[in-house]
C-alpha cells in the first residue's frame, strides 16, 4: 500500500490552519514533510515543535533539509540538537521522524549528533544514483544503492515526469540495480530542473568590491512562485526562491503496481514546491 | 598560487606551459567525465610523458557523478587503474561511490585523488564528509565566498588537503553543478535547437517573461513589482546572482587557497593560451600588490584594476 504525504515547503502548519487546510491534511495524508528542501536561509527551529504537533495527532514526519553552507550547518545543527532533546524528553518518537538530506554534510552532521533517525536521501542527491528521461527512470548501477547503503539510507527521494514510467530496476544480476533493497519517495507535481545556491528572486547582486559573506534575502520566496515563460522551452518553468522546477499537472501513475515496479511505496505531494 | 589548465590535445602543452600553466588536466572519452572536450586515449601516455619532461604534473577528469553502469561496473575502476600505472599524477572524481572503490577497493592508487566541483562542497562538514576518501584536494565549486570557504580551507590545510578554485572570469554559472538538469532536454521539451548552455540565458526581451502563481502573503503584495523587475532581469541575463568575483577571488588568494583553474576544454587552442595568459596575470597583479601594500590598500587596488577588465577578447 502506497503511503501519502504533503510537504508543506514554504507553507508553516498556523499558515495552513489559517487557509483552511489543515484539517483536510491532517485527514487525507499520512506523513508530512517539513523544513527546507532547497535553500538553507529558511531553516527554521520552529519545525521541531509542528513535529511534536504532528506526531501528537498520530501522523509522521519527515524534516527536508538543504544545500548547506556553514551557516546552514549552524543552523541545522540547532534543528537537530533541539529534535535530540525533544527526543529524550519523550515529546518526539524517533520511529516516527525521518531526516532527509541534500547535502553530505548534513549526513556527517547527523553522524557526529548520534540522530536516531532514519536518513533518507533527497532530490538534489538524485544525480548520485539516477538518471533518465521523461519516460525512463534508470538507477546507475547497484553500486550507487549500495554506497547510500552503508549510510544508513535505503530510501531515496525523486520528483514525477509525468506518466512514464519505465525502469531498469528488473535487472536484478549482481550489479543491477534490482538486485538491492531501496525504496523511493515520489514527490508531484513538481520536478526540481535546477537550484542555485544564490536567489534568484530575493538576493541583492553582489559588486565587484564585495566578498558576500553568505546569501541574504527578505525571504521573498514567501510571497509567490512565478511561471516563467522560456521561448525555447515549450512547457513554462515555474521559480520559488533558488529553485527553477516544471509542472508535470497530469496523472501520474497508472495504477498501484505501476508504482510497486518502479519501488514507488510513498507519494508526496508538493502544493507549494 | 598556482595555474590549472585544461588540455585536449598534445600539442596545446608547451603553448599552455609558456603562457603561464603549472599543472595540467584533460579528460578522455572512454571514462565518464564532466562537459565535452576530449584528449583521444592513444594520446593519453604521450601527453603524461610530455607534461612531466616540462615538469609539470597532470590529472585526468573522470568526475561524471554517475556511478559506474551496471553492465560493468568494474570497467571504469579498471580503466583507472591501467591509466594510473601510466604515470597520471591524479584523478578528479565526483561519484562518491567511485571514490570509495578507488580509495578502499583493491591496491591503493600511485596516483591522487581530487574531488571535483561537480560534487559541490559547501561547507566543512561536506568536506570531513569527503576527507574520508584519502583525497588531496578539492575542487571548490564556485557559487562559494571566501568568508564561507573559511572554514573549509582551514580543515583541508590541517588535512593537507589542498583547494582550489575556478577563475571567476572564465567559469561562472549560477546554477550547481551536479545538482543542474537544465542543459540537457530530457525532463523539458525544446521549441528549437539549443546550443549547449544557452539555457541559462534566456537571451529573450525580459518584459512578460514571468507571471505571478498563486499570492501567498498578501500583506507582502507591494513588494511584488519589484520582485519580478529582478527576476525578469535575471532570467534573460544570467541567472542568480554570482558570488565569485574579483574581491572573491583576492580573498582567496590572501586565504592561502593553492591552486585556480581554468577548464573550458572545448575552447581553442587560441582561447586556452589566452585564459592562461589572462590568469597569470591576475595573479601577477595580486602577488605584485599583495607585496606590496597593505592588504586593504592591495585589494582595493586589485579589485579596480580587474572591474577595468574587459573580457580579454574571449
Amino acid at each position: 500500500m502506497t503511503e501519502k504525504g504533503i510537504k508543506l515547503g514554504t507553507m508553516t502548519l498556523d499558515g495552513l490552519d489559517r487557509a483552511g487546510g489543515f484539517d483536510a491534511a491532517v485527514r487525507d495524508y499520512k506523513w508530512f514533510y517539513l523544513g527546507a528542501e532547497f535553500c538553507e536561509n529558511l531553516i527554521d527551529e520552529a519545525v521541531c515543535g509542528e513535529a511534536v504537533r504532528l506526531q501528537g495527532l498520530g501522523k509522521k514526519v519527515c524534516l527536508l533539509t538543504p544545500m548547506l553552507s556553514e551557516k546552514g550547518i549552524v543552523r541545522l545543527d540547532a534543528v537537530f540538537k533541539k529534535l535530540l532533546k525533544l527526543v529524550r524528553l519523550g515529546s518526539i518518537k524517533a520511529s516516527g521522524l525521518e531526516i532527509t538530506v541534500n547535502d553530505f554534510g548534513a549526513v556527517e552532521l547527523a553522524r557526529q549528533n548520534r540522530l536516531p533517525f532514519k536518513l533518507n536521501s533527497g532530490r538534489l542527491l538524485y544525480d548520485n544514483i539516477f538518471d533518465g528521461t521523461r519516460r525512463m527512470l534508470k538507477a546507475h548501477s547497484a553500486l550507487g544503492f549500495e554506497f547510500f547503503k552503508e549510510l544508513g539510507i535505503t530510501r531515496h527521494e525523486i520528483s514525477t515526469t509525468g506518466l512514464r514510467r519505465r525502469s531498469n530496476f528488473t535487472n536484478a544480476g549482481a550489479p543491477g540495480p534490482g538486485s538491492r533493497k531501496f525504496s523511493l519517495t515520489l514527490f508531484y507535481p513538481y520536478l526540481n530542473l535546477t537550484s542555485a545556491r544564490t536567489c534568484l528572486v530575493g538576493m541583492r547582486d553582489v559588486e565587484p568590491e564585495d566578498s558576500a559573506k553568505g546569501v541574504t534575502c527578505a525571504r521573498e520566496c514567501r510571497i509567490c512562485s512565478f511561471a516563467v515563460t522560456h521561448p525555447s522551452i515549450k512547457e513554462k518553468l515555474v521559480v520559488r526562491g533558488n529553485t527553477v522546477f516544471l509542472h508535470f499537472p497530469g496523472k501520474f501513475y497508472r495504477s498501484e503496481e505501476a508504482l510497486a515496479a518502479l519501488r514507488v511505496d510513498r507519494l508526496v505531494y508538493c502544493p507549494f514546491q | 598560487m598556482k595555474i590549472v589548465s585544461c588540455f585536449t590535445r598534445l600539442e596545446e602543452l608547451e603553448p599552455l606551459a609558456e603562457a603561464g600553466a603549472d599543472e595540467f588536466y584533460t579528460a578522455i572519452g572512454e571514462l565518464p567525465a564532466f562537459s565535452f572536450g576530449f584528449l583521444p586515449f592513444n594520446r593519453l601516455r604521450p601527453a603524461i610523458e610530455k607534461a612531466h619532461a616540462l615538469g609539470k604534473p597532470v590529472a585526468l577528469a573522470v568526475n561524471a557523478i554517475r556511478s559506474p553502469s551496471f553492465k560493468n561496473p568494474a570497467a571504469v575502476p579498471e580503466k583507472v587503474r591501467m591509466i594510473d600505472a601510466m604515470g597520471i599524477d591524479a584523478f578528479i572524481v565526483s561519484s562518491p561511490h567511485l571514490l570509495e572503490s578507488l580509495s578502499s577497493g583493491g591496491p591503493r592508487l600511485r596516483a591522487r585523488l581530487q574531488l571535483s566541483s561537480v560534487q559541490p562542497v559547501f561547507n566543512s562538514m561536506c568536506a570531513a564528509f569527503f576527507a574520508r576518501f584519502g583525497i588531496s584536494r578539492i575542487i571548490l565549486p564556485n557559487q562559494l565566498t571566501e568568508p564561507e570557504a573559511r572554514k573549509i580551507v582551514s580543515f583541508c590545510r590541517k588535512r593537507s588537503i589542498e583547494t582550489e578554485i575556478f577563475d571567476y572570469r572564465f567559469f561562472g554559472c549560477a546554477y550547481v553543478n551536479g545538482r543542474c538538469h537544465l542543459h540537457k532536454p530530457v525532463y523539458y521539451r525544446l521549441t528549437a535547437d539549443m546550443s549547449d548552455g544557452s539555457m541559462c540565458r534566456i537571451n529573450a526581451d525580459p518584459r512578460g517573461l514571468v507571471g505571478i502563481r498563486t499570492l501567498e502573503a498578501p500583506a507582502r503584495a507591494k513588494e511584488l513589482p519589484a520582485v519580478v523587475r529582478r527576476l525578469e532581469t535575471r532570467l534573460a541575463g544570467g541567472g542568480a546572482p554570482r558570488l565569485s568575483n574579483a574581491a572573491s577571488f583576492f580573498d582567496f588568494f590572501s586565504s592561502g587557497v593553492q591552486y585556480l583553474k581554468y577548464g573550458t576544454r572545448h575552447d581553442s587552442l587560441k582561447f586556452k593560451v589566452g585564459k592562461v595568459k589572462a590568469l597569470r596575470a591576475m595573479l601577477d597583479l595580486a602577488e605584485k600588490l599583495s607585496s606590496s601594500l597593505p592588504k586593504t590598500e592591495a585589494r582595493r587596488a586589485f579589485i579596480k584594476e580587474l572591474t577595468r577588465w574587459d573580457g580579454g577578447g574571449f
